[in-house]
């Protein structure tokens, strides 16, 4: 077994990530309900446990009769689909420069480093919502929103192992036996920063999740026939007091997928940073 | 009754549920005013000793048995208190490393009047007195304006002369110094030294000097006691030590050690390296006796105890020590230049900072420097730190761009480091690196790792060949084949060492540069990595640019010598001459600075 997979945070956060790509990938079987079916006659339902639940509604409905463990189920879809494309494309558009920056230094460095800071700059929700109001609503848009604002945390971070790795007399070594540039980041530098790499992405899965909810929230997330967490809690805040359960269950589901990302990710940092495992072995 | 006294002292730790012995049955004395050098490679305890004595044991290390007893008290187990009375006022520490030894947010004047504050000067004017005292007894000049200045602005050496002030100034009984020059140059190492001695017999204090450098020892010291394996194998007056050593390890130690006068005697090289600490604890009998040139049947049937005489050493059979000889007289070094100019140099010069939006005062790292090397030839480039001999290296691997000045490799001007320049220079020259341990990349194996230069450019070459090339390589390194499919970190020092050097020969080079490649190893390791050299020489015919501050393994393993202050080459000329009738300044220094050589 490998030594990541050894770690109890890793094998708690892998569960809870698992489980929620599980309920998200059969949410059509799963799903007691169809989520967008409406029930006029029975609205604001309570969970079952409380008085005036339906067996039928483990969680209740919300405004317009529609099931809230259906729509939790469907909703996971969206926050999946933007974790993992999100994530992914900041990993990428971010470790490209950062490869770039942090092997070649110069101009080169001092232009995508000067860029960072600047961008940077912007506060992220604010720059988000500017970015999701330009590009209109849509799946695709926030998965676009996300990567322009999140790959400077990817850039500047990996930037500097790069430079860390770079320095080593085996690198250089590397390029004095005739590789080129390209062979000697991809052979020699990219392996050494992998653990550092998929440590960031389940991080920034976990920060995908809550973007997306907070756009989906204030209504410039995903399209509005879509069902996406944030917009069920926009829904839920008004009949807090009749149906908690339309607001407690997605902000719990938010709340178990992040620390679901975040673990994993603490995990893997613990247990692929040779520098952490150098110190206790 | 003596002043430091350990008997039976062993420190274990604690190693996957197995404790296992560091310092095993030490017996060590320590007399008033005396000095004893402590002698042995890494992992034979000697630091550890050390840390026993101020009761600073790493995590997970304990004394388990025996006792240490400072002036007739125990310090195993002593109340805190106590230590913190004993520490730094009748003991005291010199530490290895000056510049991390020093508090750098602190003024050299208020770290010394904390220390005086802590061993009891109340009144702040008669502090400041007598730190400006004890900073003249160590010979620094400009006292009042050292005094506010920060550890940052002082040298290596400054700064090691400030905290042998700071141990000598409580007038302690006992001084430790750990390994005190290791990281300074050769020749301030000799101030150092001289300084110490000084002081030492000035006050009369007991001086515990824990070295890896046997010839150090002897010089500074009235007795040494040789540690291997973390137990005392030989101890004795230094000169009796040293002139009839009765312990084959003290013997394989003094042979393995080039000498810088004299003959040039082959180099005595002990097999493998010293075991582990798991396979050390199953060893029967003699510790010593798996890499003995002596052994007997008898030796790993009891553990030999060492003799009580004022000279004597844990070996039964002493008198077989002086049995041990090299035979061969080490290579002849060639008088002259044999073949054809294989790199040719002139008016090198490179020139650092000067540039950028924050201006810094530029600095010539080498000038003007001009020189050739012939085909099969081993030129050394010797100087201490700082003088431009690393850069000179690395503008002639193409890795720093020069500033001015011709390269000429095999024929070709690689100056201008075009990338065809590059490619001629791939077949033409390789780099083996100082440090190993970074030189190679730690999640490749070794027969990846060398044979890499067959990944690419003409000596591209499939899988097949390239492990075939790789056993190759791994026998002419004497390295058993199996260590192919191992990666790094399951390597020692030297095999690591050995795997550098192979990566570079791979492609047979004619031209290999060399920085430092032997001065982070131990003694026995060191010699042989030159013997390895020196055969690889014979069979592959390359030349090296061999880059060292240590002037005895020049002697051992070069035809010429260039010597480099300041980013000049001061002196150059074939090694005997310029050795024996050394015409600069500078030169001499070096020379008179090596230690075993100072009158």
């Amino acid at each position: 077994m490998p030594r990541w997979l050894r770690s109890g945070r890793v094998i708690v956060g892998l569960v809870l990530v698992l489980g929620v790509v599980a309920c998200a990938l059969l949410a059509p079987w799963i799903a007691p309900h169809d989520p967008d079916e409406q029930n006029l006659l029975t609205t604001l339902l309570p969970a079952v446990w409380q008085p005036g639940g339906d067996a039928g509604y483990w969680l209740g409905t919300d405004g317009l009769g529609r099931d809230v463990l259906s729509r939790l189920f469907y909703g996971a879809r969206v926050a999946m689909t933007v974790a993992l494309a999100a994530a992914f494309g900041a990993m990428l558009f971010g470790c490209v420069l950062a490869y770039v920056a942090g092997y070649l230094g110069g101009w080169v460095d001092w232009v995508i480093g000067r860029t960072v800071d600047v961008w940077m700059s912007f506060p992220p929700v604010i720059l988000a919502l500017i970015l999701m109001t330009g590009l209109g609503t849509g799946e695709r848009n926030v998965i676009l929103a996300i990567v322009l604002v999140d790959w400077t945390r990817f850039c500047r971070v990996l930037r500097s192992e790069v430079m860390v790795v770079a320095r080593r007399d085996y690198v250089t070594a590397a390029r004095l036996v005739g590789f080129s540039h390209w062979r000697t980041v991809t052979r020699e530098i990219v392996p050494a920063t992998i653990p550092l790499v998929v440590t960031m992405l389940s991080l920034e899965m976990g920060i995908a999740v809550v973007v997306e909810a907070i756009l989906s929230f204030v209504g410039l997330g995903v399209r509005s026939d879509q069902i996406a967490w944030g917009q069920m809690i926009a829904d839920g805040r008004e009949a807090i007091f009749q149906a908690p359960w339309n607001l407690l269950a997605p902000v719990a589901a938010i709340f178990v997928t992040v620390a679901g990302f975040n673990m994993l990710g603490d995990g893997l940092r613990r247990s692929l940073d040779v520098r952490l495992v150098e110190g206790r072995e | 009754m003596s002043l430091l006294d350990a008997r039976g002292l062993t420190v274990s730790t604690r190693l996957r549920g197995e404790i296992l012995p560091v310092i095993r049955g030490l017996d060590l004395s320590l007399d008033e005013g005396s000095v004893l050098g402590l002698v042995g490679e890494s992992g034979a305890g000697k630091s550890m000793i050390g840390r026993a004595i101020a009761q600073l044991m790493p995590p997970g290390f304990a004394v388990t048995a025996g006792s240490l007893a400072f002036a007739g008290e125990s310090l195993v187990g002593m109340p805190p208190a106590r230590r913190r009375a004993l520490l730094g006022r009748e003991i005291a520490f010199i530490p290895q490393e000056p510049l991390t030894a020093l508090n750098p947010v602190l003024t050299i004047l208020q770290q010394f009047a904390e220390h005086f504050a802590h061993i009891g000067v109340r009144s702040r004017r008669e502090r400041r007195e007598r730190v400006r005292g004890a900073l003249a007894s160590v010979h620094l000049d400009g006292v009042d304006d050292l005094l506010d200045r920060y550890p940052h602005q002082l040298s290596g050496g400054m700064c090691q002369r400030v905290l042998i002030a700071m141990a000598f100034a409580s007038a302690p009984r006992l001084v430790v110094a750990d390994e005190p020059t290791t990281a300074l140059d050769v020749t301030i190492q000799a101030r150092i030294m001289t300084l110490m001695a000084e002081l030492q017999q000035a006050s009369g204090t007991a001086v515990l000097f824990i070295t890896h450098d046997l010839r150090l020892a002897r010089e500074i010291c009235r007795s040494i006691a040789v540690l291997y394996a973390g137990g005392v194998v030989e101890r004795g007056p230094a000169e009796a030590v040293f002139a009839r050593p009765t312990h084959p390890y003290t013997r394989s130690l003094q042979l393995a050690n080039p000498a810088l006068r004299g003959p040039r005697h082959a180099l005595f090289t002990l097999p493998e390296q010293m075991p582990g600490l798991r396979a050390l604890s199953r060893l029967p009998g003699c510790r010593f006796a798996p890499r003995c040139p002596v052994v007997s049947d008898d030796c790993t049937a009891q553990e030999p105890l060492l003799a009580t005489a004022a000279h004597g050493s844990a070996c039964l059979h002493p008198m077989r020590t002086m049995a041990i000889t090299v035979s061969g007289r080490g290579a002849p070094a060639r008088t002259a230049s044999q073949g054809a100019v294989l790199l040719e140099v002139t008016g090198l010069s490179k020139r650092f900072g000067g540039g950028g939006m924050f201006r810094r005062p530029s600095a010539l790292a080498v000038r003007e420097a001009s020189f050739s090397i012939a085909a099969g030839e081993f030129v050394a480039v010797v100087g201490e730190s700082g003088s431009g001999k690393t850069t000179l290296g690395r503008l002639v691997m193409g890795l720093e761009r020069s500033t001015a000045g011709r390269i000429v490799l095999a024929g070709q001007d690689v100056t201008a480091g075009r990338e065809a320049d590059r490619r001629h220079r791939v077949r033409s020259a390789q780099m083996v690196f100082q440090d190993p341990q970074s030189a190679l990349n730690p999640r490749r194996r070794v027969g990846a790792i060398v044979t890499q230069a067959m990944e690419v450019g003409p000596d591209h070459a499939d899988r097949a060949h390239r492990a075939q090339r790789a056993l190759a390589l791994m026998a002419e390194m004497g390295m058993s084949p199996e260590m192919v499919s191992r990666t790094p970190s399951q390597l020692s020092g030297g095999q690591r060492q050995r795997v550098n050097i192979a990566r570079a020969l791979c492609g047979v080079p004619r031209l290999l540069v060399a920085d430092e490649i032997v001065s982070g190893l131990d003694v026995s390791v060191q010699a042989q990595m030159l013997n390895l050299l020196q055969r690889l020489r014979g069979e592959l015919d390359f030349a090296m640019l061999f880059i060292s501050h240590d002037l005895s393994v020049v002697r051992h393993l070069c035809d010429r010598v260039l010597v480099m202050y300041r980013g000049e080459i001061v002196e150059q000329g074939p090694t005997d001459e310029v050795f024996d009738a050394p015409r600069h300044e500078y030169t001499k220094s070096l020379l008179a600075a090596v230690p075993g050589e100072r009158d």
